[in-house]
Order: structure tokens, then sequence, then C-alpha cells
């Protein structure tokens, strides 16, 4: 779904809860005449579930689109290798392959990217503008953070990830 | 009543200890790190339910489970504990092994080491390339320290590739033959350009984090918050 210039994408977490509450709130309007006085705020309420995922999704992926040129022009071309714990904060840019996917259905992606110096985790806080997928080789630009904000080894924060070359 | 409470204790505890072993690995379990909040909820804090045999066994099962994931996924508890206030592993072997051979070093080129391998770990690579160039004018290079300015030479010309998104180039800098007995990484019998061109700059690193580190004491912190990063130039 395209709003403006943010292609908005719903994870499917947030359309199979909307799904669920939908046949529940059906059914209980049929078979309870105190559910169908409340539909006029219950049928608003359940379209929230649906609205509240696309504006945060909108939200986040304007934020990042405005934000990739910044990192673009910033980020230094490094091997896996060089990143480490004093380099929280940098903004980089890394090459390689991506041996594993995870959350990408809850529109939080996390990949494990390696390159022939060693491998990375990459974090990415919104949908990615492609769909990567394991074996893709990719370009990665964004900041290194600690694993767990304060403490953990260090990964990238992504903010634009695409595939130079596809599986 | 005394006899159901203690298996609960020793459920709060084990979660503790199987926190503190997640803390000392490099690489930090969320979930293990976490369990004692969820000790907390279940065996401390109040609550309707009874925190039956059944619950401590499951518990305590989890708790084995998340020890087992702990030990195979997560690694050896390595020197988490000791990062930041001495040396560990190889780099140790390593500092301790190139010691006489850096003892010529004088304190001020020592210290450009350590300011450029410093640099160089934070990604500050201009810094990096300043701090080399420094070093390589600043001391007139004699048969003992050549190998250290040779390093410094191919950090110099890394940082400025790395400093403006360069690739490798055709032509680059690397040690000599005679430079092999201090360096940290064998040179390769295959000529692989690639290979060769980063192990380089691995050995130039670790050379320089020796010198720094044997003839410049007052630097030994900076070096020793950087020494994660000097660990895996082994790899």
């Amino acid at each position: 779904m395209k709003i403006g210039n943010v292609d908005v994408k719903v994870s499917i977490v947030a359309i199979a809860v909307f799904v669920i509450f939908s046949i529940f709130l059906f059914f209980a309007s049929v078979f309870s005449p105190d559910v169908r006085s409340q539909l006029i705020w219950l049928i608003p309420g359940l379209f929230m579930l649906l609205v509240i995922p696309i504006a945060l999704n909108y939200m986040s992926r304007s934020q990042y689109a405005d934000i990739a040129p910044v990192y673009e022009a910033q980020a230094k071309t490094l091997r896996i290798k060089l990143i480490n714990e004093s380099m929280v904060g940098k903004p980089v840019r890394v090459e390689g392959v991506v041996e594993r996917v995870h959350f990408q259905i809850l529109n939080r992606p996390q990949y494990i990217v390696a390159d022939r110096s060693g491998a990375i985790s990459v974090k990415m806080f919104t949908s990615p503008d492609e769909d990567v997928k394991v074996n893709d080789i990719v370009e990665v630009i964004g900041q290194v953070i600690r694993r767990y904000i304060v403490t953990g080894d260090p990964v990238i924060n992504c903010v634009s990830i695409r595939k130079i070359k596809n599986s | 009543m005394l006899d159901f409470h203690i298996p609960a204790l020793g459920c709060v505890l084990a979660s503790f200890i199987l926190a503190y072993l997640a803390w000392i690995r490099p690489k930090k379990d969320i979930v293990a790190l976490s369990t004692p909040i969820y000790s907390f909820i279940f065996f401390i804090v109040p609550t309707d339910f009874s925190t039956g045999v059944l619950l401590q066994v499951l518990y305590a099962v989890s708790l084995t489970l998340l020890l087992v994931r702990l030990k195979y996924r997560f690694g050896r508890p390595g020197n988490a504990a000791l990062l930041g206030k001495e040396l560990g592993g190889s780099l140790k072997t390593y500092v301790e092994e190139t010691r006489d051979a850096l003892s010529g070093t004088s304190h001020e080129v020592a210290h450009n080491a350590a300011l450029v391998f410093v640099r160089f770990a934070e990604g500050n690579y201009e810094d990096a390339a300043q701090s080399a160039k420094t070093a390589l004018f600043g001391e007139k290079a004699g048969d003992q320290v050549s190998p250290l300015m040779r390093a410094f030479g191919i950090i110099r010309e890394h940082s400025t590739l790395l400093d403006t998104s360069q690739p490798r180039p055709l032509t680059y800098l690397t040690f000599s033959e005679k430079d092999s007995p201090l360096l940290a990484k064998p040179r390769l019998p295959v000529h692989d350009p690639e290979t060769e061109f980063y192990a380089a700059l691995d050995n130039a690193l670790l050379l320089v984090f020796s010198a720094a580190w044997n003839a410049s004491e007052p630097d030994r912190p900076h070096l020793l918050a950087c020494q994660a990063f000097a660990q895996k130039l082994f790899t």
C-alpha cells in the first residue's frame, strides 16, 4: 500500500489480529444483543487494530527514508571484521551475503550478514524496501549499536538494506 | 511448609547463577539474563496461585534447557570479566613474544602507536592515518624499528583507503620476508592478493598494539578498552 511516496507494509501479525478480532466480534454481535449495542465504538476500535500498525509503519518508513541519504553520505565501507565495540554510534556500510533472516513477519527483520572476514547481526526496526532472502548479496547501511543498548556485541542498526545480487 | 519453600528458593538462586553465567560471556543471552526477573515474579511476588511442586519442576527444567542453550549457543565464559583489566589469550602471548624485539621503541613512537590503534579501532580513519604519518616522519627508521615503521605505513595506507571508502589498490604495502618472526599471522605460501592485503593490516595493527603496550604504559587502559578488537584480528 502506498501513502504518498512511502510504501507501507502491514505485518502479517497485525492482519491476523484484525481478522481474529473481526471473527470474534461478528459472532459476539450475532449472539449477544449487548455487544450489538456497543458496535458503534467496537467497529472503529477494531479498525484501529489495523490503522495503528499502518500509521506506525508509515511514520517509521518515512523517517528512515529521510535519514537514509544522510547515512549513505557519511557511512564508510568496511569489512565486517573491523566493526567493534569502540565504533558504537558510527555510520557504516558493509557488503555481504545474507546467511539468516529472523522476525520478518513482525516487520522487524534481523539478518545475519557475512563477508569473507566475518559475520554480523543486522537489526532493522521497520520493514525493508526490498524483500531480502537468505543467500542474497546485500549492501547494508546503518549505525553500529550494542545488541542490548548498553551491553552485548556490536550489531548494525540498519537504515537501508539493498540487494546487490539475488540468490 | 519449609520443604515447600526450599526448592522455590533453589529456583530463585539457580536463576541468579544462570544470569551470572550469561553475564560473564562475551556474547550475552538476554533470555538467561532475565531469568531472575521471572523467578521473582513466580516465587517471590505473592499471588493467588500456589507455587506448587509442578511449577518448581517445570521452572527447573526450563533453567536446565536455558543452561544447555547458553553453553552451546553463547560460547564459553570467555574473558568478559577480564576484558578491560588485563590482556588475555593469543594477544597476551603475542605481546609477550614480541616484547624483546620492540624494546628499542621510544616512548613517543609507542604513544603514537597507541593513538593509531585506538583511532583505527574507533573508526576514526582520518585521525589514524594522521597519527601514523606523525609516527612515520617523527622517528628515524633504524634496523630495530623498521617493521614497526612498515606497520605504520600499512595502517596509514589502509586508513586512507577506508576513510574514502576505496577498494584494494593493485599495488599495496606489505611486510618484508625478514619481518615474519614479528608478525602475528604467518605469510601465506600461496599468493592471494586479497588475503595478503588484509593480513598485512591485521599484522600491522597487532604490531603497533604490542609496541604501544610494551613501551607506553600510560596508554594501556586505552589499549585494554580496545582489546576485543585486537583479539578479533587473530581470526
